[in-house]
């Protein structure tokens, strides 16, 4: 039988925060199988991971800095909030580890899912879902490791760690405490059911065009893929992009610099097959523009890849969430109505862009999850199963549901 | 939602695997054993190579007995127990990594194992005791993955309560439990099945089953038997979203589903294909007028109107209609011919019928070389301006002109943007064509100020597409202003373009403010402008209508809705001009009753070529009154 319960406060210091954590919980802490942990970059991890362990008997724990803070059943918590969502499974195992990730971060990844699973008393078994949550920058590298393991034979899930400028004060949890350049993996094998589901809250606006040359990074053999597109039809990918969204960055296009904000409404998508007729899309959300016209991105593209202008909305990045969610559920092995709770892992970029109606989020949320206890974290890049597939993308939405 | 289908499908597919697997072990006679049909069953859907069923000894200890298996000679061996086989007979399904297996197995003549074979192991009570099943692939194959993992756990709760009854030499109790749970699968797997073959919102089939039940009932029919298939579009279903709420649409959906239901028969079959698209198949028929006939009952009773989410709405649906055998033999080509005539029943009339015929194929083909005629004329610059004045209604003076465009083809024909417009639209090639206009225009521009005087302002126009591209505006900005008279400049847009949000408004009109060229609002009346946000955008120039203006003498509705916008320019300083002034009356009209100064018209002038005004052809001094 599994139960979860979650657990939110806020205050510009961690002392506080955790003091009000404390008088939330009033005494229900106890044992936990597993405790997820997302706060604001403001925070003292050593104190957070000090409070788990304290708090929680012989526990994995994962978790990390979240945009903004993070978000629960209770709402959005908003600047300096800390989410602690603890699953208890008895008949479960559930196992974690953290490394850091160095130059050959697919052979780290590797290294930290085997040792999640012989922390789980796992060794050699095909998890029913691995959970990560990593720095940002290697997403690529960190999926292809853990795929060498299990291919896509079960479903990857997680998120990039964030802090609130994109400055790079984003860290990450694991059992023996935060990393700042670092992987945490999480194995689980619950008693109760898992379902999944991962998709983006944006539509083709009618444009595409076939990458023609990018600036390689790590690929696979025969492939040449990386984060910076340098042409897209044979023309500098900015001058293509720029056009695709009616010109907005006519003036950057000129002298370069940060189009994240730009962006968000209108990221790239590549098609990652069909299903029921209906395209699927992966998102890539472009953060720069360079001096030679080339594109940075957030995610990386193949030369050879077919590129689609994505248009979002709002109201749909809003409403999104809490279908996301809905999906997860009813994907549940016992229905819907056998939720416990869940984790949400929701775009930054979506967040900035939604603004000041991000508590409707975290309430759709709430509406899907039927109220049951949740932990939602705010991302710098989304993982997730996309067809039977594990991929790094961004601007997506994650959902994981629990059964009882 | 997709997803989610995809999920029903496969456990609706894992149901009937169960089914199949659980009826071997229950039709299984007396002392014969039940695992050769269980394993005959369930090896094809693991596609593995070796089933073995191990069961713990009586007293819980020492090795496992291998109680049956694929390979015969595995029968009675002992199996050394490990912390896998530990949690799987704690009731864990296990599926293992892909250099992680079921390790080495005991030493038998003619089976041996690397330890490298993908292994599924699942709990299974047989004989009273607690045992596993486990499953192996070949050391090369991949391994499993949740989806049989899923499976497992299925199979392993129902098939160890199969295998207690069989013990219990079927009780009545057990049977009847047995029964129970079979009858819970069975009506479990219907369930399913309906749900992956129905749009949840209607409960109609959805595209992937329509299809399937289509392919069906063309398969089955005789010759000479026919059958129709209507393509039915709501009409305007985008705005009742945008105006009353997704719960609205969804409503009108539902109802939509009710009534045309109720107007079908039995035989027929009917579906939601998408969003707004229902598609029904009218099986059978005798003659086309039997299928239009049911469709125009369909068609009449959607229009009636109905109360959504405290709002009336008036849908209409644009239904085209193709016929088995005659325009298509399979259910893509007859959904696509319907299609096809939808799309003209909505382009020509909205809320009618079409059916599809040749003639609307010999439509498809004049597109695709117009296509191709419209791609080669833009290379060649075949389009140019032509000019027409807007002038002082009292004495004909002319104050301005406004630039349109025509096509001369290279063999000199002329065309009206009627005819080449709206596929250009489609096809993207707008911007290039109002480029050639403009650079046609500023070419003249010393010509025509030699001619008319250098007072004049020019008018361009820009469709709500191009105004909503950032990028085509600055170029034109850039391009006018580069004439080196911005202010003899006006843009005429939309009511829609100005009113829309987004770069536009941030990014565009302050350009446009800076630059000095004029903005005008064309065809105004027609579209949803608020007075405030014509008082917030400062605008030039309204151009009423040319709908409002046409017989304004004679429509006392129009002369209140004419006097309104000319009170409304007065107030705001905008100037206010009468398009499509085309007879004497109207204009004797505009000029005894009200104020505005300023129209145009083919009464004083049809839009000439610049070639042919500049050179003062006679059509044009034809064109004048005097």
């Amino acid at each position: 039988m599994v139960s979860i319960r979650s657990f939110t406060a806020a205050s510009e210091t961690t002392p506080e925060a955790l003091a009000r954590l404390e008088a939330n919980m009033n005494g229900q802490a106890g044992t936990a199988s597993l405790v997820c942990a997302f706060y604001d970059c403001a925070h003292d991890d050593a104190l957070i991971h000090e409070f788990i362990t304290g708090h929680f008997s012989t526990v994995a724990i994962l978790g990390g800095t979240s945009c903004n803070g993070a978000m629960s059943q209770n709402g959005l918590g908003g600047s300096g909030s800390i989410v602690l969502l603890a699953i208890d499974d008895p008949d479960g195992d559930y196992g974690t580890a953290a490394v850091r990730l160095e130059a050959d971060a697919a052979a780290s990844a590797e290294q930290a899912l085997h040792a999640a699973l012989a922390n789980a008393g796992c060794a050699g078994e095909l998890p029913e879902l691995i959970w990560i949550y990593q720095a940002p920058g290697q997403e690529e590298a960190v999926i292809e490791g853990l795929r060498r393991v299990v291919g896509d034979r079960c479903p990857i899930i997680g998120g990039s760690s964030a802090d609130n400028d994109v400055s790079g004060a984003w860290r990450q949890l694991g059992p023996d405490g935060a990393l700042r350049d670092g992987l945490a993996v999480g194995v689980l094998f619950s008693s109760g059911g898992i379902g999944y589901a991962f998709q983006g809250g944006y539509e083709p606006g009618g444009e595409s065009g076939i990458v023609t040359a990018v600036e390689s990074g790590a690929a696979s053999p025969g492939e040449r893929a990386g984060r910076r597109i340098l042409t897209i039809d044979g023309e500098p990918a900015a001058d293509v992009y720029d056009r695709w969204i009616g010109g907005v960055l006519h003036e950057k296009r000129q002298a370069g610099g940060n189009v994240l904000a730009d962006t968000t409404m209108y990221p790239l998508g590549m098609d990652v097959g069909k299903i029921e007729g209906i395209s699927q899309y992966l998102l890539v959300h472009p953060d720069k523009i360079l001096a030679d016209g080339s594109l940075s991105t957030f995610a990386s593209v193949a030369e050879g890849a077919r590129l689609y202008n994505m248009r979002g909305e709002r109201a749909r990045l809003v409403e999104r969430a809490g279908k996301v969610a809905t999906a997860a559920a009813a994907t549940l092995p016992g229905g819907a109505s056998s939720l416990a709770g869940g984790l949400v892992v929701y775009c930054g970029g979506c967040m900035l862009a939604v603004g000041d109606e991000m508590p409707k989020v975290a309430q759709a949320v709430t509406r899907s999850f039927n109220g049951m206890p949740f932990a939602g974290c705010f991302t710098f890049g989304e993982q997730g199963s996309l067809l039977d597939r594990n991929v790094h993308g961004n601007l997506m939405i994650s959902a994981v549901a629990f059964g009882r | 939602m997709r997803r989610e289908l995809d999920f029903l499908r496969t456990e609706a597919t894992h149901a009937n695997l169960l089914l199949s697997a659980l009826n071997a072990v229950l039709c299984v006679d007396g002392e014969d054993d039940p695992f050769d049909g269980v394993f005959s069953a369930l090896m094809p859907v693991f596609a593995c190579a070796h089933a073995i069923v191990l069961i713990e000894s009586e007293d819980g200890a020492g090795p496992l007995e291998c109680v049956a298996s694929s390979h015969a000679g595995l029968a009675g061996s002992a199996w050394n127990p490990s912390p896998v086989s530990g949690k799987v007979l704690g009731g864990r399904i296990v599926t293992t990594l892909a250099d992680a297996s079921a390790g080495n197995g005991p030493p038998i003549a003619g089976f041996s194992l690397s330890g490298r074979e993908p292994a599924l192991y699942l709990p299974l009570a047989v004989r009273g005791r607690r045992g596993l099943m486990l499953l192996l692939r070949q050391a090369d194959e991949p391994g499993f993955d949740r989806s049989h993992v899923s499976l497992a756990k299925k199979f392993s709760l129902l098939a160890s309560h199969a295998f207690a009854a069989k013990r219990a030499s079927q009780t009545e109790a057990e049977t009847h439990r047995l029964k129970h749970l079979t009858e819970q699968l069975r009506a479990s797997q219907e369930a399913l099945t309906f749900r992956a073959n129905h749009d949840q919102l209607t409960g109609l089939p959805n595209r992937a089953y329509i299809q399937e039940l289509v392919g069906g009932l063309i398969a089955r029919k005789k010759p000479g038997e026919k059958l129709a298939l209507a393509f039915i579009d709501l009409d305007d279903f985008k705005r009742v979203n945008d105006l009353h709420g997704h719960a609205a649409g969804d409503a009108l959906l539902k109802e939509v589903a009710i009534r045309i239901g109720s107007e079908i028969r039995e035989s027929d079959v009917f579906g939601r294909i998408s969003g707004d698209e229902f598609v029904i198949v009218l099986d059978s028929i005798g003659e086309r007028a039997d299928a239009a006939a049911i469709v125009d009952r369909i068609r009449q009773r959607l229009q009636r109107a109905l109360q959504v989410e405290g709002a009336e709405l008036r849908p209409s649906a644009s239904i085209g209609i193709a016929l088995f055998p005659t325009h298509g033999r399979d259910y893509d080509s007859l959904r696509r011919h319907a299609d096809m005539a939808m799309y003209h029943a909505k382009t020509s009339v909205k809320g009618s019928v079409a059916f599809f015929n040749r003639e609307l194929g010999r439509i498809a083909e004049h597109k695709l070389t117009l296509e191709q005629k419209l791609r080669q004329a833009v290379l060649r610059r075949e389009f140019r301006c032509a000019l027409q004045r807007k002038v002082d209604i009292h004495d004909h003076a002319a104050v301005g002109f406004e630039a349109l465009v025509r096509w001369v083809d290279h063999r000199g024909v002329v065309r009206a943007p009627g005819y080449f417009l709206p596929l250009a639209g489609e096809l993207g090639l707008l911007d290039d064509i109002a480029g050639l206009v403009v650079d046609d225009l500023i070419a003249h521009l010393p010509a025509l100020d030699a001619r008319f005087g250098g007072a004049l302002r020019y008018s361009v126009n820009v469709s709500p597409a191009q105004a909503a591209r950032t990028e085509f505006m600055i170029g034109l900005i850039r391009k006018l202003a580069g004439a080196g008279c911005p202010h003899r400049f006006i843009i005429e847009l939309t009511e829609e373009s100005v009113a829309a949000a987004g770069p536009f408004q941030t990014h565009i009109l302050p350009l446009l403010r800076a630059s000095g060229i004029g903005i005008s609002i064309d065809d105004f009346g027609t579209g949803y402008s608020s007075l405030a946000t014509l008082a917030d955008l400062t605008v030039d120039e309204l151009k009423i209508d040319r709908s409002l203006i046409a017989s304004i003498h004679l429509r006392p509705r129009n002369q209140s809705i004419l006097r309104a916008i000319e009170s409304l320019g007065a107030a705001l300083g905008i100037c206010v001009v009468a398009e499509g002034i085309e007879t004497v009356e109207e204009k004797d009209y505009l000029i005894r009753e009200t104020r505005l100064a300023i129209g145009q018209g083919f009464l004083f002038h049809k839009p000439q070529l610049l070639g042919d005004l500049l050179s003062g052809a006679a059509d044009d001094r034809a064109s004048l009154l005097a």
